[in-house]
């Protein structure tokens, strides 16, 4: 049976398990197929063990006496569950957050607007020359990116792929594994200051001289020999941008004199599927106030916890404790926390109730979004009636 | 840690003998390197004393030879990550298995050279390999293309 990997937004549609062995996934998916069973979460109320339908029972109890709960996660699980989870808060009128606050949802919401032209890593793969990846290094967290979808792999119009038909472009503040391969047909720009290169790229397209004039020159020069370019943008564009409209400005700017697409680079396995869950409801990708109708900063779940400004958590799908700085992390101490988690992550374990919940893609299916925003169905490969569906179904049916 | 002919060729009795079916001391360190000689074809080497400290250190030399595959390719499972670069790039599977491999797939044939399992690198037919056999050419393409450099090949 081919499986799809939910281990990161690339999805990858090509792995099967054979004779207990796990095919074609990275290390990073290996361990999802591989370690399904180990470390599972138990249903749990104040420390002691309960059966599942208590623990969702309690959990209802805690967020009806909340005056200001909060969602957060939902990146690892299901645009279905995610649908129920939006449900949720709407009905607590409280606030609903994933990681991509800190993440990429910045970049998500350009394209989702339409600000930046945008296609999908099939397209890439047939068809793209240029080949830039901004501020992001897929070797950790996308293992696959390259050979799979963009520079490796030959496609209907580059038959020749990375050998001659492609050119791979790397910016980042080091010189990372990603970096390292730029050798043929390629370019490695090392910046201190991604604005400068933002600069120099709109300066070079209006034929003035810039900062990295060189390099960008090479790189424009070679986007205009090609009907289809594309811009891959990270953590460390998002970063080392302050303000992300100029760089909006130099996808316009370039698209004047070749045409560039810009996709996001990757995150968990379905956040993308979560912002564009919201976005169709609500207008925005995440840090959402139902009760104030609105998204901002102030709404990000790492600001509400810091500032102690809810009093219950309801938390799917992802480990705070384990990723957020203990300044923040630790507050949860001190407010009512429900974990919904295959797993019994470190939150689990400090958490006032655990309701343990399937593997999504492993033990349940439905519908993830990749990067590029083409939607996926996974089929599990056994299926698990408790799931983050049932689960948050109860939850919303209970309020 | 590349190995090379000159440096083995150095610490061989270099008289030129023929006992160990060379014509000249050069050409048994290609073969050594090439896994088709193996060093005890050296008789000199081993029955005459003053050589004894000069085999220990071929002895040394050549113990890489034995873990490697008979193409000398090296995977180091433990730098791996899977990302599937070298299964993607290496010519022999482009040819081969135009709808897997070289659109960027896991391979869908029964006998491709390396395939990611269980989330590394495996190397399960090294016959197919262009570096294997008589009409052997030097090929590197799969160790270029490693970000890990988890591939490495015992020539250099
Ligand atoms: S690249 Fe991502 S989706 Fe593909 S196998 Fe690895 S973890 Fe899974
Ligand atoms: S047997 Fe040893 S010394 Fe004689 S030719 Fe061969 S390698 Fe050289
Ligand atoms: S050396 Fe060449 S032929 Fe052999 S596995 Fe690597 S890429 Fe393929
Ligand atoms: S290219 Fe390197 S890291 Fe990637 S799968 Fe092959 S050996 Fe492993």
């Amino acid at each position: 049976m081919i499986m799809i990997c939910p281990g990161c937004s690339c999805l990858c549609d090509d792995i099967y398990i054979k004779e207990g062995k796990v095919f074609n996934a990275c290390r990073r998916g290996n361990e999802i197929f591989a370690k399904y069973k180990e470390n599972r979460a138990v249903a749990r109320v104040d420390g002691k063990e309960v059966d599942v339908d208590t623990a969702i029972e309690k959990a209802v109890e805690i967020l009806k006496d909340a005056k200001n709960p909060a969602i957060y996660g939902l990146d690892t699980t299901v645009v279905e569950a995610q649908r129920i989870a939006i449900d949720v808060a709407e009905k607590l009128n409280g606030y609903i957050d994933d990681n991509s606050s800190f993440c990429l949802g910045e970049l998500v919401e350009a394209v989702l607007k339409g600000e930046m032209p945008t296609t999908t890593l099939d397209e890439v793969r047939d068809n793209a020359y240029v080949l830039v990846y901004w501020g992001t290094n897929p070797y950790h967290s996308l293992s696959r990116h390259l050979s799979k979808y963009t520079y490796y792999p030959r496609g209907k119009k580059r038959p020749r792929g990375y050998d001659e038909d492609r050119f791979l472009v790397v910016v980042d503040v080091r010189r990372s594994e990603t970096a390292v391969l730029a050798k043929k047909n390629a370019r490695f720009i090392m910046v201190d200051d991604d604005a400068e290169l933002v600069d120099s790229f709109v300066k070079v397209a209006e034929g003035k001289a810039a900062k990295y004039a060189k390099d960008v020159g090479v790189i424009i020069n070679e986007m205009k020999r090609a009907d289809f370019n594309v811009i891959f943008g990270g953590l460390g564009l998002k970063y080392g941008l302050k303000d992300l409209n100029q760089f909006k400005e130099m996808v316009k700017k370039l698209n004047e004199v070749a045409p560039v697409y810009f996709i996001p680079a990757g995150f968990h396995g379905n956040m993308r599927g979560f912002n564009e869950t919201l976005f169709e409801r609500v207008g925005h990708v995440n840090k959402y106030s139902f009760r104030d109708g609105k998204s901002g900063e102030e709404f990000a779940f790492t600001e509400l916890l810091k500032n102690e400004k809810i009093d219950a958590a309801l938390i799917v799908g992802t480990d705070p404790v384990y990723s957020l700085p203990f300044e923040v992390s630790s507050k949860l101490g001190k407010i009512k926390t429900i974990v919904v988690d295959p797993r019994m992550s470190f939150t689990a374990k400090i958490a006032d109730v655990v309701i343990p919940s399937a593997i999504s893609g492993v033990e349940t299916g439905g519908t993830m979004v990749r990067s590029d925003g083409v939607r996926v169905k996974l089929e599990p490969l056994e299926e698990k009636e408790v799931n983050d569906v049932y689960i948050l179904n109860k939850i919303k049916e209970g309020l | 840690m590349a190995l090379n002919p000159m440096d083995i060729y150095k610490l061989l009795p270099k008289t030129n003998c023929k006992k160990c079916g060379e014509a000249t001391c050069m050409s048994f360190a290609f073969k050594l390197l090439n896994r088709e000689k193996k060093l005890e074809d050296c008789k000199p080497l081993y029955e005459d004393k003053k050589y004894e400290r000069q085999r220990k250190k071929l002895e040394e030399m050549l113990k890489p030879l034995e873990e490697a595959t008979e193409t000398g390719l090296i995977v180091d499972e433990s730098l791996c990550t899977g990302c599937g670069n070298c299964v993607v790039v290496c010519p022999v599977h482009v040819e081969k298995d135009p709808k897997g491999a070289a659109v960027g797939n896991g391979p869908t044939i029964d006998d491709p050279i390396l395939r990611v399992e269980d989330g590394v690198v495996k190397v399960i037919n090294m016959q197919a390999c262009r570096r294997y056999g008589k009409n052997r050419v030097l090929c590197v393409v799969c160790r270029e293309n490693c970000p890990s450099d988890a591939i490495r090949f015992l020539e250099g």
